[in-house]
């Protein structure tokens, strides 16, 4: 069957797009299936794990349990987003360089979750990077270098 | 992709707007940040024809200041109240409870009308399809039989929200709106303890708003949640205490759960507890109170001896913890 | 790094701290995994599973979901009448159940659609007439009289009873002063690598070829029984792995849904995407078993074993899968960590009504661990011995045999336990710590790599090509799957350590089929030990073959060259040499592309007895681990906080400190979440926590800093001395969390998950028994 569809406009690591989408259709779907952009992963069935965190207007959002149509006119930030310049973000460079990353599933989306939280609190300590974290399951690191490699990414934006 | 059923959404741009849609389409649901909605609807335990989104509606979304107390609209995120400073430093109890819930992403779009709608909860209705089907399904949705108490006829899931005990302690009424006019309850009005009509609201109406009072002076709140991880979770059980002290006594005690019910509990009978410090005697009084009014059942993963104890324990430190600070 | 680098002139030198080398792919979203591939072609493959528990099918009726429109084939047990398994003497499972179900999930049929609406609306209209039969959730049912075979050749639902006696147990028990019994009780946990379940299956109907795409560690056995289930023959299969995220174990044999996703593209004749939900991949589960383990030991006044009798149960599921591997580690490694003159091993795998069980890291030992050392720890206290001195009192000596056969060449557990007492200051903390809060020791250890290939077909263990080109660039391939643990990373280190080149010279091409050779796959912590062996040999011989080029163009003997990376030249003489580039292009001239080959193969003194699963256990190395845990008990709610482990891991040789770091921290991070919170409960078959919201997979607030010191052993016969590093310390951490309860709150719970409510519940019965400083030795259950 095919469903009615209506024009979803966004823009989406910065990048303006229309596209139309389908009123049941998951923003992840929207994003992974219409857009190809398959950095973000699904990791449960419906808001569990975090794997598929996103930036929408800065903060971060599951996109596994948020309707693709609840971004229309939003600022919507992927993994993909976050190189500049071909080069990685000091986030990726932390988790790349410390190890934050071993099987790298759950990766996007810690890094989302945490330059979600950089933005509001450039200097977080460790608990409250926790929080900023709680959200993002990791079953390889047991999150330690996770931790370490969030404080160097702020160690290196410090001046 | 994943498998989503089919349905229609409606943008409303006013509440008058959404609640018109749900009184043509009473099968409509609202959906506000969706963290509960969403991963129903993905589960096949709802399937709405229509779904009513709550985002567009400006006028549901700011906490202001109202007769002495606060006005905190019903599509307010749970991250902002947790983190305003009003709440924080007036109602610490309902910025503790706020905080608490699910994992720091959730709360960036849950929202406090959706806390407080949120459908009750159970090991045999939070599955998938596939699941309940092979079990039969059960009261709550297509079954005939209670899993959790097979020779009665009641659902007994469980209501799990955190902000309501937070809120019943303050004791906040609610807006409602609905195509015919407006309303405005104590929030302990719109629940009853039933797993599956836990709500009385009408199919037409919506929650607008929130309604704090002004505390009297020397009121201290504070929330409890048990769990077993520390982010993520669902309360086990939680505990909410309202406490004014007056020099060596309590002179105002309220105290409500969630958790242990198909609804979020406000425990009657506190003012037999008040008039003394909570010295053994009346702490044993209380124990004796909560457990003849809490029914925990096997609806959740946790065993219900086990919530059962333990927001007594909760309940005891949170009024010791409140009435040392006073 | 500033020390390492003095020390190795190359940053990606062994023993330095070497990022992934796909880290940048993955940190930037760019690794493919297999549902990240190209699939706008592909049909959605979806499975229907069996909501009964045990029933004979009578009736199964397809036709009126076939004629849905959109609905492309429909395969069933029809489909496919040959049995598969990891172990070729035990395969009873078939990709899509056939004359019976057994266990609420199996698949029973799947449908290849245009879409998932289609597919959906296909489940719900096939129909499945069963016949219901007795089901069994519990060994002690299934093993009843009267049950019912579940597989008609296991008399009583018994897979497998192993039983085991090296030295003389009586005579043991007899010399003991102290004997003490108990009985422990684990729960069934599972892996929840982050990455559901997913295949992509191409067929090529032209010319009878399948491609499949999938998320495995064993991509040789998926490839064998892909033929072997399809009747092909399997150079008509290609296999590729592309990124997985994480395994575990979950992952180390074939599962139903890939054999299923090339039986329906064969059908459909197309590309087919099989994505498992996060409850289907709870349903293909394979994870660590419902255990019940009764364990005897018996001690000198002094604290020296003298004999250990153990009584293992283990609820294994439906069908075989590794089962039967399972049991018999959790005997063989009763051994290899103490000194234990006599050991008895009784062992029960037995069918259940629920998903198989399998491999999960730690295989087999971990549960048979946390009983063992919450005993010994018990029984140290009745002798008035610290936790610490217990267990140097029964240190083996290294290089030893033991009395089931294995050879254990190195053997760091001594220095673990030394940096452990101290860098958590045992003693004083100890002595210091408030009501409320415990300290607990456990030890524990694992093989580096099975000795004994489940396929036994006299190959080398390990096979790793090397080729070098016009390029410069050297490649090496593999067939050993990285899963996340980073074992491309170590490949291309080890490559580049002989060849003194800097690890952007390599690159690593792992698990193509059509490319690569043929490897076991990534289980019993083998790669690094047996594939870095075999990468070694093959790094030596291009080293042999440049060193003879430069020979040539240097006028000197191969063996008077000296190979610095990138300057080959003669040793001792003045001449600047050659740069690699000549070294290279004389190379080429001489043979034109080169590729030289490496193999490792365990010897067979290494391969362990002759007597009936003598097979399981023997290991050319064996990792070393011990774990200290301090928590926190609240009385009021039970809830165990760990709030900091110190944790020391005889890896061998740190090939690469960051990879064995975090291969530590995870692996003793796991064990915290079995000790602590993760449990599959079933209700009549039906798995009560499918997803990830009840099934507790800790979050990052209340899991605790990971102290991590790595001792070296130096194995003499491992890559550059290294030995295993990821699984070895997560057995200890179970009973080390257990050992710091009981130190909390004065008594000994006997199961786990160590949960809030069983935590009350356990002081509530104490209480009331008023034996609040006498544990009592038994089971709680
Ligand atoms: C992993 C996970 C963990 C969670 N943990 C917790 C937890 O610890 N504590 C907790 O309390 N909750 C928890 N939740 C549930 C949920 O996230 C919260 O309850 C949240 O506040 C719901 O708000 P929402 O805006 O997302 O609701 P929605 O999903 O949008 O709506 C929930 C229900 O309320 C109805 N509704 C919404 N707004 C209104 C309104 N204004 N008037 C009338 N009806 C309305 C909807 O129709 C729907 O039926 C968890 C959820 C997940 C996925
Ligand atoms: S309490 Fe009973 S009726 Fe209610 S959801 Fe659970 S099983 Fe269904
Ligand atoms: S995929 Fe798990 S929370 Fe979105
Ligand atoms: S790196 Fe594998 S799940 Fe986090």
């Amino acid at each position: 069957m095919i469903m009615a569809k209506s024009i979803l406009s966004l823009v989406l690591n910065n990048r303006r797009r229309d596209h139309a989408v389908a009123d049941n259709m998951l923003l992840i779907d929207y994003l992974r299936e219409v857009c190809g952009l398959t950095g973000t992963k699904m990791g449960c069935d419906g808001g569990e794990c975090g794997a598929c965190t996103v930036l929408v207007d800065d903060r971060p959002r599951l996109s596994c349990i948020s309707l693709a149509h609840s971004v229309a006119g939003r600022r919507v930030e992927t993994i993909e987003g976050a190189l500049s310049d071909g080069r990685m973000s000091r986030l990726q460079r932390g988790f790349h360089e410390k190890l934050g990353s071993q099987c790298g599933y759950c990766t996007p989306g810690q890094i989302m979750a945490a330059e979600g939280l950089l933005r509001r609190n450039p200097n977080p300590d460790d608990d409250e990077i926790r929080q900023g974290l709680s959200g993002n399951i990791c079953r390889c690191t047991g999150y330690v270098k996770i931790i370490e490699s969030v404080r160097s990414a702020i160690e290196e934006a410090a001046p | 992709m994943e498998y989503m059923p089919e349905f229609r959404t409606a943008r409303p741009a006013t509440m008058a707007e959404a609640v018109a849609i749900k009184a043509a389409e009473p099968g409509a649901r609202f959906l506000a940040g969706g963290t509960d909605l969403v991963p129903n609807i993905r589960r096949g335990i709802v399937a709405p024809p229509t779904v009513i989104d709550l985002a567009g509606i400006a006028e549901m979304r700011g906490i202001e200041p109202l007769a002495g107390g606060l006005r905190i609209g019903a599509a307010v995120t749970l991250a902002e109240l947790a983190a305003h400073e009003r709440v924080r430093t007036a109602y610490g109890g309902l910025a503790q409870a706020a905080g608490g819930v699910a994992a720091n992403t959730h709360r960036e779009v849950a929202t406090v009308g959706g806390n407080l709608c949120l459908d009750t909860r159970c090991v045999f209705y939070n599955q998938s399809e596939w699941w309940r089907r092979a079990n039969d399904y059960c009261l709550k949705s297509k079954g005939e039989v209670c899993h959790v108490a097979p020779k009665g006829d009641h659902c007994f899931a469980a209501f799990s929200g955190d902000l309501a005990p937070a809120l019943l302690v303050i004791g906040a009424e609610v807006e409602i709106i609905a195509p015919k006019g407006s309303r405005v309850v104590p929030l302990g009005a719109i629940y009853q303890d039933d797993g599956i009509d836990y709500l009385l609201l009408e199919a037409d109406e919506m929650i607008a708003a929130v309604r704090l009072p002004a505390l009297a002076e020397g009121f201290r709140t504070g929330y409890a949640k048990s769990h077993v991880r520390s982010a993520i979770d669902f309360p086990l059980a939680g505990v909410a205490v309202g406490l004014r002290r007056e020099g060596k006594a309590i002179a105002e005690l309220r105290i409500a759960l969630t958790g242990t019910n198909s609804m979020p509990l406000a425990i009657e009978g506190t003012e037999g507890l008040t008039g003394g410090p909570p010295d053994e005697a009346m702490l044993e009084g209380l124990d004796a109170l909560i457990g003849r009014q809490i029914q925990p059942m096997s609806s959740t993963f946790s065993p219900p001896g086990y919530r059962r104890r333990v927001v007594a324990k909760l309940t005891r430190s949170m009024i010791r913890a409140l009435y040392l600070g006073g | 790094m500033s020390e390492q680098s003095v020390a190795h002139p190359r940053a990606s030198a062994i023993g330095a701290h070497v990022p992934l080398i796909d880290g940048i792919e993955k940190v930037t979203g760019r690794a493919d995994y297999t549902a990240d591939l190209d699939h706008h072609d592909a049909l959605v493959g979806r499975i229907f599973r069996s909501p009964h528990s045990h029933a004979r099918i009578v009736r199964l009726d397809v036709e009126k979901a076939l004629a849905l429109p959109g609905v492309i084939a429909i395969v069933t047990g029809e489909d496919c009448d040959v049995p598969f398994g990891v172990l070729p003497i035990a395969q009873n499972e078939y990709p899509m159940a056939r004359d019976k179900v057994r266990y609420r999930g199996e698949p029973v049929a799947a449908v290849a659609a245009m879409d998932e609406a289609a597919a959906e609306a296909a489940l719900a209209l096939i129909d499945l007439e069963v016949e219901e039969l007795p089901a069994y959730y519990h060994p002690d049912k299934a093993r009843a009289p009267g049950a019912v075979d579940l597989h008609g050749d296991r008399p009583g639902n018994l897979e497998r009873g192993v039983h085991h006696e090296f030295g003389d147990v009586a005579a043991g028990f007899e010399a003991a002063d102290l004997v003490r019994e108990g009985i422990f009780d684990c729960g069934e946990v599972t892996h929840v690598q982050m990455e559901p379940d997913a295949s992509l299956a191409e067929y090529d109907a032209e010319r009878d070829r399948l491609i499949l795409h999938t998320c495995t560690q064993v991509p040789y056995y998926v490839h064998l029984h892909a033929a072997q289930c399809l009747g092909m023959d399997t150079s008509r299969i290609r296999v590729v792995k592309p990124h997985v995220g994480g395994g575990f174990g979950h992952r180390s044999e074939t599962l139903n849904f890939e054999i299923i996703t090339c039986i329906l593209a064969r059908a459909a004749r197309a590309k087919v995407r099989m994505k498992l939900s996060r409850e289907e991949t709870f349903l293909t589960h394979r994870g660590r078993p419902n255990t019940r383990i009764k364990v005897k030991i018996g001690m000198t006044k002094d604290g020296r074993m003298t004999a250990c009798a153990c009584e293992t149960i283990q609820a294994g599921g439906a069908y075989g899968g590794y089962g039967i591997v399972t049991i018999l580690y959790s005997g063989a490694l009763l051994n290899a960590i103490y000194d234990i003159p006599a050991v008895k091993f009784d062992g029960y795998r037995v069918y259940t009504n629920t998903p198989p069980c399998g491999a999960m890291r730690g295989h087999g030992t971990v549960n048979v661990r946390y009983a063992f050392e919450s005993l010994l720890d018990e029984m140290a206290g009745e002798l008035g011995l610290d936790p610490f001195e217990i267990r140097r009192r029964n240190l083996l000596k290294a290089p030893m045999e033991t009395i089931n056969g294995l050879r254990v060449e190195s053997y760091g557990l001594p220095q673990c336990l030394d940096w452990v007492e101290q860098a958590s200051a045992w003693a004083e903390r100890r002595a210091d710590l408030p009501k409320g809060k415990g300290l607990g020791l456990a030890c524990s250890h694992y093989v580096s790599g099975a000795a004994k290939p489940v396929h036994w077909t006299g190959e080398p263990h390990a096979v790793v090509n090397l080729k070098l080109d016009f390029d410069g660039g050297v490649t090496v391939m593999t067939g050993a799957a990285d899963i996340g643990q980073g074992s491309d990373t170590v490949l291309a280190q080890l490559v580049g350590e002989v060849l003194q080149l800097e690890i952007e010279r390599v690159s690593v091409i792992a698990n193509d089929s059509r490319i690569t050779p043929k490897d076991n796959g990534s289980y019993s912590s083998r790669v690094t030990f047996m594939v870095g062996n075999a990468a070694i040999e093959a790094a030596e011989k291009l080293r042999g073959v440049l060193c003879a080029a430069a020979g040539r163009k240097l006028d000197a003997k191969p063996e008077d060259i000296e190979c610095l990376g990138e300057i080959y030249r003669v040793r001792g003489g003045q001449d600047p040499g050659l740069s690699f580039k000549e070294v290279v292009e004389e190379a080429l001239a001489h043979e034109g592309t080169i590729t030289v080959k490496g193999t490792f193969t365990v010897p067979r003194s290494h391969q362990g007895g002759r007597y009936r699963g003598a097979g399981v256990g023997p290991s050319m190395a064996y990792s070393y681990a011990a774990v200290a845990a301090q928590v926190d008990v609240d009385s009021d709610t039970g809830l165990v906080t760990v709030e900091k482990i110190w944790v020391a891991h005889d890896c061998g040789f740190a090939l690469n400190r960051l990879a064995c770091e975090g291969q530590v921290q995870g692996a003793v991070w796991m064990g915290l979440g079995q000790a602590l919170s993760e449990e599959i409960r079933y209700f009549k078959g039906l798995p009560l926590a499918p997803n990830m919201l009840d099934y507790r997979v800790p979050t990052i607030v209340e899991s605790p800093h990971i102290e991590v010191e790595l001792i070296e052993s130096i194995d003499p016969n491992g890559p550059f001395g290294a030995k295993e590093a990821s699984e070895g310390a997560l057995a200890a951490v179970i009973p080390a969390v257990a050992n710091a309860v009981t130190d909390a709150i004065g008594l000994r719970l006997h199961e786990t998950p160590i949960t809030p409510d069983r935590v009350i519940t356990a002081l509530v019965r104490s209480a009331r028994d008023g034996r609040r400083d006498k544990p009592e030795l038994g089971n709680t259950g």
